[in-house]
């Protein structure tokens, strides 16, 4: 999982503020909660010297420019489709309790997981215990994930 | 000009079992397309304890020669992320696993899960369907 | 226009039949609910099969009589593969062995048939995977890892669904037991209901298992903690509706051994209520078991003398392969893949004819190719699910090949 010291490496590290943030520190903040992309960072973009910084970046940036608004992300290259976490989740128990709660595929669409061509997707992130003012830090669709497809950022 | 001594050393045998699995990813790959590069890059390896691969002079990611009663093949050596049992290899059920079963059965169920083989490091190339079954 | 259709997925033995699929003219477009297995199956093989002689593109009529040919002189054809054939495929099939008064094995030969047998027989009991959903309170995964064989194993039926009694969810109501020789993607769903055996170690463990549930302290020669099995032991005492999956790694490391399994279950079911169920892998593997059964009284192996239907292990298609068979047909297989290579080898020099739909190893030595449509998707019947529940499987597209029922009719005819 990609941490905040990982992407700080990465920056110029001169607090030029050229991005409109105090410190590159902030930057980097910005960069892992998703609400900044790092071709905002103006030195980064144009010297030549942060060429490799910026392909590393571009590179572990990448899952999190996907991600939901709760951090959600899914990695498709590692789901084999099994449906774990749409079984799991306790909001798609509570919302499609004689679908989704009972195995069978969702027969809602209120429901946050849905596989389709083999592959989880995510939907309705915001009704996600880990999203809104009362959040929790649930692992109800991480744990019972037989590859890692899933994480939060 | 340094002569390349190593190519001139015999590399070390040594005996494990090996233990055959499935995967999805693997199946379903091959179920698509069976004579293809990416079955034959999620099949043509071993899987063995980090530990084990030290003690028996393997790196991970070389080529591996292995060899049975029945037959002999070239895969890719990859470590285990766990710890694994001493002496097992663990190999996905394919064409190249089922290269080194003995088919000799006293039940009609040949030992996929259960196949004595010798392991060495090797410079060969890993054998394509093809080469496993020369027509 | 586009059309939404409920399906039954054939990619594996569980036969999920909520999938739904987005047709349009004819062609597939989306699948949910399937995992991808399914989805490999739905979306079928990239090389397509095509009619053959010795190579060569023929015509469909003529590669039927050319197959007809070879089994007719051939003195001992072997007919085998099945487990990708619906049951009414499996009918023309051993109508078509008796006829040539030939053998007819199948994969589930050396698969989980044993176990079948052991079930079919009445000395194991089995339950449905539905009775699973709605009652199971302690779940055994011996040698299998559904999480990597059967995708949706665990989330539609054996851990993660709420059920009728089981209504608080998987962490109260239910324990997943794991015994393997490593930690498969299912063991690590099971956390500390994981026990790493030795390989080939599984049938004293269960010996162990089996005293340890009298109270009796085991005594194994291997390293393991006694306290532990002593509390898998009182764990499986105290299930209300407990199930076995046996996995592969089970049976192939018990086969000689294999009245343990109703050993084991009588033993458990002295203090709980225990069933089995096989982990089947095809999609029909277990029907060409069912009705070979129902129709001679032998679940695979059958040679027909005479019409009368024998069966032994020389009848198996290891035997048959290395030694006796002088033709073989292949009906939704790839022998050259999944049998020992040395026993791929002897396939270049007998004569070969391959029914299916895709293009595979064994393609490249087959004498006839002849194309079928891929059942569940482009022919429909019915099929035995992993439990031994008979489930109706619907085509969802036209194709442009007969299935293999069909095709094995025509041979019939030739044959005949």
């Amino acid at each position: 999982m990609t941490n905040i010291m990982e992407i700080y490496q990465l920056l110029p590290k001169t607090n030029c503020k050229e991005c409109g943030e105090s410190t590159c520190m902030a930057f980097a903040v910005a960069l892992l909660s998703g609400t900044r992309r790092f071709t905002e960072c103006p030195p980064l973009v144009k010297e030549g010297k942060y060429i490799d910084s910026k392909q590393k970046l571009e590179k572990i940036l990448k899952p999190i420019e996907g991600a939901e608004e709760t951090g959600l992300i899914i990695h498709e290259e590692l789901c084999s489709g099994c449906g774990n976490c749409v079984v799991a989740c306790p909001v798609d128990v509570a919302n499609d309790p004689h679908g989704s709660g009972r195995g069978t595929g969702p027969t809602n669409d209120k429901v946050i997981f849905k596989v389709v061509d083999g592959k989880v997707k995510a939907a309705n992130v915001k009704e996600c215990r880990r999203f809104g003012k009362d959040k929790i830090l649930c692992r109800a669709c991480i744990d019972p994930c037989p590859t890692e497809a899933i994480e939060f950022v | 000009m340094a002569l390349d001594v190593s190519k001139f050393i015999k590399a070390p045998e040594y005996g494990i079992t090996i233990v055959t699995y499935r995967d999805v990813f693997q199946s379903s790959v091959c179920d698509e397309d069976r004579n293809g590069k990416e079955c034959e890059r999620l099949s043509a390896v071993i899987v063995l304890d980090a530990t084990e691969m030290k003690r028996m002079g393997i790196q991970d990611g070389v080529n591996v020669r292995l060899t049975s009663k029945c037959g002999s093949i070239v895969v890719r050596a990859v470590s285990s992320p766990r710890e694994e049992q001493k002496g097992i290899g663990f190999m996905v059920n394919s064409p190249w696993s089922n290269a080194l079963v003995y088919d000799e059965t006293t039940d009609g169920i040949p030992e996929f899960k259960n196949i004595k083989v010798k392991i060495k490091v090797t410079n060969e190339e890993i054998m394509s369907h093809r080469e496993l079954f020369p027509l | 226009m586009t059309e939404m259709v409920t399906w039954t997925c054939t990619g594996c033995a569980l036969l999920c039949e909520d999938i739904q699929v987005s047709i349009s003219d004819n062609r597939i477009e989306h699948v949910e609910n399937a995992c991808m297995k399914g989805k490999a199956r739905v979306f079928g093989c990239k090389e397509q099969a095509v009619p053959t002689i010795h190579g060569d593109k023929a015509d469909i009529d003529d590669v039927i009589k050319d197959a007809a040919r070879i089994l007719r002189d051939a003195k001992n054809p072997l007919l085998y593969g099945w487990s990708n054939s619906t049951n009414e495929a499996h009918i023309a099939g051993i109508e078509l062995a008796r006829t040539l008064g030939g053998i007819i094995d199948s994969t589930s030969s050396f698969c989980q048939g044993i176990t079948v047998n052991e079930i079919l027989s009445g000395s194991v009991p089995s339950c449905t995977l539905e009775e699973v959903r709605e009652k199971a309170d302690v779940i055994v995964f011996w040698g299998a890892d559904p999480m990597s064989s059967h995708p949706r194993h665990m989330s539609k039926y054996s851990y993660f669904p709420r059920g009728e009694l089981r209504q608080r969810g998987y962490e109260e109501d239910r324990t997943a037991i794991s015994i393997d020789v490593w930690q498969s993607r299912t063991a690590k769903i099971c956390k500390n209901g994981f026990h790493r055996i030795p390989p080939g170690k599984d049938a004293e463990f269960m010996r162990g298992l089996i005293e340890a549930l009298s109270g009796r302290v085991p005594k194994l020669s291997f390293d393991y903690d006694v306290k532990r099995i002593l509390e898998l032991a009182a764990t499986l005492k105290k299930a209300e509706f407990g199930v076995l999956f046996a996995g592969l790694g089970l049976i192939y490391s018990i086969k000689e051994d294999i009245t343990l399994l109703s050993e084991f279950t009588a033993a458990l079911n002295q203090f709980s209520h225990y069933s089995l169920i096989p982990m089947a892998g095809h999609f029909n593997m277990r029907g060409f078991n069912h009705t070979l059964h129902e129709k001679t009284g032998h679940i695979y192996r059958v040679k027909f003398v005479d019409g009368k239907a024998i069966s032994g292990v020389e009848y198996s298609v290891i035997e048959q392969m290395k030694r006796n068979a002088d033709a073989v047909l292949v009906v939704g297989s790839d022998p050259l893949a999944s049998l020992p290579g040395s026993i791929s080898k002897r396939l270049k020099d007998i004569p070969l004819i391959l029914i299916d739909p895709c293009m595979n190893l064994t393609s490249r030595v087959a004498d006839v190719t002849i194309p079928c449509s891929t059942s569940g998707i482009e022919a429909g019947g019915t099929a035995v699910r992993m439990d031994g529940k008979t489930m109706d499987i619907h085509a969802l597209v036209q194709g442009n090949n007969m299935s293999d029922e069909k095709i094995i009719e025509r041979i019939i005819e030739e044959v005949g």
